[in-house]
């Protein structure tokens, strides 16, 4: 128990590995692919079973990281295998094994060809999730977020819908083009620490953020923006934020429904978990000047990915556009750089994966039935499927915000956020805060337009295609893969405090950071701290 | 005066410090010989080949990790550096790997087998004077001897036209690059009144006639940037790489191009320092480092931009060795610019590196194409590899596994390799280094699209025609076990490999002492 408690992490993520080997081992020696499913899900569930020893008790770490594990990997270029887990990241792990065994079930019936295959890739999938979220050295985590491309450009490839060779292709090179420049950055990050501090160079994320905090690393100035547009590129396109966001449609249609799912749930979130980790940590200076652009794009992306989507003919590519719609708000609640905007953005990203998750589930049970998505398709739904229709009307309300559900919590909590910030400038005729936070407002309003109407067209009315008649209702499987979920819903919607103490202090640290005041303070603080220093 | 005519009358003749160039001669003379007397003996000329591979490698070993003062051997003209061991390493890699690769192709056609083993072992002693010679003339031997041996192998397969064109073009064009080299030779040694590289080096600050350096210095750069095929000197290559037999293209894009760059690298990297002082000398090192830097962007970019328009496997492999040289390019002008000796031993040994990753990965990706190509290489469109992926699993995967590998994804050699050689450019923070880090980082992302391609047609596609999985030889299965192990272990536990390399022979020896 010692062991595996000391070793936690790493265990988390070898043991998706081992559970492809057996997966593979198993098929090749007993060449019968049906059980590959069977043994896939005691993997994926074992694993959520230990990342539930993330509740219990550890050491915290000297530098504020819990189940910390560092030794040495390749001493050539002194890079380590450091991982540990914070406020920051704690949730999105549980999320990530969360949300597989879910993603498993729901494959249940739909794998029609190479079944060893699809769960060796969806295995191999959390390995390098999971790696992303608890990675603390910057090659290693580039390394987890790279690998974490593969499987997934396998999963759309190959189980994927018509157009699955273009979205797959697309969904690889956009990826890779973002995160090879944040490699060049990361190098530079390595040398420039070896330049200033007179030592080896670090890949390091604590050494380097203890340097950086010191002043030591010197990243203002040109510097300072290249590495931070560099970094901030690589995540801006997986989030996806306006306008780099157009893989994101095509990736979601064409990808399996487990492939959907994990994508919305736990990969978007790889870019926003890296802004707040690394850009507003390291470059706080660059991430302060530059808010005003990630703020316009956030909203931006809030508007135009809900209009988007109120258009949408096909159900799944009205969902994907959502999430561009969701992922403008985290965006937005972490740039107002304020308590509850950061605290609100990290818990959308939990709603997010559940509620959208849950969407992209359903939206995959009627197409296996139906093999069509098209919105014009049906119509009258609910009198054949009442169950479903009542669970999608309910997991499309978490969407849009009703209160009570969680995507409330995380909403209000990011426009409070933004209302309070001093992100923008300030006039003395017009808050640009308050500005960025009402056209973000329409947003929700766009929300339930977009989900509400698709709701009418697909369920209400009358039937209209006879094909819709005869369709059972969901099965229990189907019913108890939404259940965790929907109680998620419910259960963050009416106490989210568990949620956000455990990442309380991580965020406002963080917040700290790069705002750059002692105790939670805002720009202004910041500001007349600077025009201190030069009076002196 | 006297010295130096003691040295011409009593020269020191050191047979140990070449060993592993004799043994491979040695090989290659008895592969000739027994083939006189028994000719068509594949097995046993192979296993000479690769006796003799495998017994230079330990020699090499012996020698650098034993104590030996080869400070005066050959009066000065053999090196005995960390730059000849990591790149002797290479080459001889690449040479066993080519041998096991080509039985596949040797069995299917009627090739001369014995003057095939032979040729290649010759051109393999050519490439490892390249890295060892510390002469300009030695460096321009080797270099003979290695291209006289590719030109025939190019063409071995007589009666395809495409071959003969092979080997024609690379002849005449090779010939040419040849005489600028020499040419250039000459007159950098009419400029420092050596041919010998650290005699150059130590007096280049107060060369004679300081526009001969420059002159000779371009001459040097067109003469070697055709042999390592950089662009814009790159023409020969994909017609060349195209009709040549697939596994002489394997060995032709990993063992000469390695070799160039070992030679390439000592001539200008150690042999054209910056002098502190002197106007000229600094001239022509900022110029080669700029004219580099230039080249390997233009590498790059034509090289990964014209492999996406191709539509043969092995056009579009021979596209990306133009472009992978560019790569290993952007190390060696990290090289060129390094401001220490450490920085800049680190930097060859980068290249070195690089060069390594990218020949295991380039004759695995060779290996499983001879296998498919079929008589006469003629399954070598993107076509034929359409839906091949799960009727031949473990082609298809370890292909694809090379394939990411090329592209640079982490845990796959060629990431640690990518690494490696961005780092010193980088770490110049020189501008126009800067911008061809970015440029080659952005290059990358183009050619996922190439490499995915092999992927996208293998996995993603439908087979429509019949076919059946070729039976994988011993022999090629052992190439694909060694590259799949040197992928996945350089990519993981790079740390032994490149200790080894930075190791350097007299450190070693001083450790012994």
């Amino acid at each position: 128990m010692n062991y595996i408690t000391e070793n936690l992490l790493t265990i988390l993520i070898l043991l998706p590995v081992f559970g492809a080997i057996s997966v593979l081992g198993h098929s090749m020696f007993w060449k019968n692919e049906s059980q590959a499913k069977w043994i896939t899900l005691f993997w994926v569930v074992v694993n959520f079973v230990i990342s539930l020893l993330l509740f219990g008790s550890s050491q915290l770490s000297a530098n504020g990281f819990y189940f910390e594990k560092n030794v040495p990997w390749i001493e050539a270029i002194n890079t380590n295998y450091h991982v540990g887990v914070d406020g920051l990241s704690f949730w999105l792990v549980i999320l990530t094994t969360f949300i597989m065994p879910i993603a498993i079930i729901s494959t249940w019936g739909a794998v029609e060809k190479r079944h060893t295959a699809f769960y060796v890739f969806l295995l191999l999938l959390e390995s390098a999730m999971i790696g992303v979220f608890v990675s603390l050295d910057l090659l290693v985590f580039y390394l987890f977020f790279e690998a974490s491309l593969v499987p997934m450009f396998f999963l759309i490839g190959i189980w994927g819908g018509a157009n699955r060779i273009y979205s797959a292709v697309k969904f690889f090179i956009y990826t890779a083009l973002g995160s090879l420049l944040m490699l060049v950055a990361i190098i530079a990050l390595y040398y420039i620490y070896a330049a200033k501090m007179g030592t080896a160079g670090t890949f390091d994320y604590v050494l380097l953020v203890n340097a950086a905090k010191l002043g030591n690393l010197d990243l203002v100035g040109t510097t300072g923006t290249l590495l931070f547009f560099a970094f901030a590129l690589a995540f801006s396109i997986k989030v996806p934020l306006f306008p780099v966001h157009t893989w994101l449609p095509d990736a979601h249609t064409d990808a399996p429904t487990a492939g959907s799912v994990i994508l919305a749930a736990v990969l978007l979130k790889m870019g926003t978990y890296g802004l707040m980790r690394f850009n507003f940590t390291l470059f706080p200076e660059a991430s302060r000047e530059f808010a005003p652009i990630f703020i316009t794009l956030a909203v931006i992306g809030i508007i135009y990915g809900a209009l988007v989507a109120m258009v949408q003919t096909d159900v799944k590519r009205l969902v994907a556009y959502s999430s561009v719609s969701h992922m403008g708000f985290v965006i937005l609640g972490m740039f107002s750089f304020t308590e509850q905007g950061m605290q609100g953005a990290l818990y959308q990203m939990l709603n997010h994966g559940v509620s959208t998750g849950a969407l992209f589930l359903l939206v995959g049970f009627i197409y296996e039935r139906r093999h069509t998505r098209a919105i014009s398709d049906f119509g009258g739904l609910a009198n054949s499927m009442p169950l479903y229709a009542t669970l999608f009307v309910f997991t499309a309300m978490s969407s849009v915000g009703l209160p009570f559900l969680n995507g409330f919590v995380g909403e209000f909590l990011i426009m409070l956020g933004m209302w309070k910030s001093h992100a923008l400038t300030i006039t003395s005729s017009v808050n640009w805060n308050y500005v960025a936070t009402m056209f973000a407002g329409t947003g929700v309003i766009f929300a339930a337009v977009y989900l509400l109407w698709m709701i009418q067209r697909v369920f209400f009315g009358k039937i209209t295609n006879a094909k819709n008649k005869g369709l059972s209702d969901l099965s229990w499987r189907e019913i108890g893969l939404l259940a965790p979920l929907l109680f998620l819903m419910v259960y963050m919607g009416v106490y989210p405090t568990p949620f956000l103490n455990k990442a309380k202090e991580t965020v406002v640290s963080i917040q700290q950071r790069v705002v750059g005041g002692e105790k939670g303070g805002s720009f202004e603080k910041a500001e007349v701290k600077t025009e201190n220093q030069l009076k002196h | 005066m006297n010295t130096i005519l003691l040295q011409v009358v009593n020269p020191n003749v050191n047979v140990t410090s070449i060993l592993p160039e004799v043994i491979v001669a040695v090989a290659g003379t008895l592969v000739m010989i027994y083939d006189c007397f028994a000719p068509k003996q594949k097995i046993v000329t192979g296993a000479i080949s690769l006796v003799g591979l495998i017994l230079a490698t330990i020699a090499l070993f012996a020698l650098w990790s034993g104590s030996y003062d080869f400070a005066n051997a050959w009066n000065g003209m053999v090196a005995f550096d960390n730059l000849r061991v990591s790149f002797t390493l290479v080459m001889l890699f690449v040479s066993a790997m080519t041998i096991l690769i080509s039985t596949v192709w040797t069995e299917r056609e009627d090739v001369p087998i014995g003057e095939y083993h032979s040729l290649l072992l010759f051109a393999t002693v050519g490439m490892m004077f390249m890295a060892s010679g510390n002469d300009m003339v030695i460096l321009f031997l080797g270099l003979e001897t290695l291209s006289l041996s590719t030109y025939v192998m190019a063409g071995l397969r007589k009666s395809d036209l495409k071959s003969n064109e092979s080997a024609l073009k690379y002849f005449i064009l090779g010939s040419f690059a040849s005489a600028f080299l020499l040419y250039g030779m000459a007159l950098i040694y009419g400029a420092t009144a050596s041919t010998n590289i650290t005699e150059i080096a130590a007096k280049i600050g107060t060369a004679n006639f300081p526009a001969l350096l420059l002159a000779g210095g371009a001459m040097l750069l067109i003469g070697f940037g055709f042999k390592i095929a950089t662009v814009p000197f790159h023409v020969w290559t994909p017609d060349v790489y195209e009709g040549a037999p697939t596994p002489v293209t394997a060995f032709m894009a990993a063992g000469p191009k390695a070799a160039g760059f070992a030679s390439f690298l000592r001539v200008f990297v150690l042999g054209f320092p910056v002098v502190a002082g002197a106007t000229a000398t600094n001239y022509l090192h900022g110029s080669w480092v700029s004219a580099l830097a230039l080249m390997a962007m233009l590498t790059m970019i034509v090289g990964n931009v014209a492999a996406i328009l191709q539509n043969n496997v092995k056009r579009m492999l021979a596209y990306s060795s133009i472009a992978h040289a560019g790569y290993a390019l952007v190390g060696f002008v990290g090289a060129g610019v390094a401001k220490t000796s450490e920085a800049r031993d680190g930097a060859i040994n980068a290249v070195a590196f690089y060069l390594l990753t990218y020949a295991v990965t380039n004759l695995g990706a060779f290996a499983v194409v001879t296998l498919l190509g079929e008589k006469n290489d003629r399954r070598t469109e993107f076509e034929d590899y359409n839906g091949i992926g799960f009727k031949a699993p473990v082609l298809s995967f370890t292909l694809s596994l090379f394939m990411l590998s090329f592209l640079g994804l982490p845990l796959t050699a060629g990431f640690i390799g990518k690494i490696l050689v961005f780092g010193p450019a980088i770490q110049s923070g020189e501008p126009l280094l800067t911008v061809m880090v970015v440029v080659a980082v952005i290059c990358t992302a183009i050619s996922a699209y190439y490499y995915l391609r092999l992927i996208v047609v293998m996995f993603f596609k439908e087979r429509l025609t019949e076919w059946t999985e070729p039976k994988i030889p011993i022999t090629l299965a052992t190439v694909l076990i060694i590259t799949v192990i040197g992928v996945f272990g350089l990519g993981l536990f790079s740390d032994r490999v490149l200790s080894i390399f930075k190791t350097s022979p007299t450190a070693t020896k001083a450790q012994l002492k």
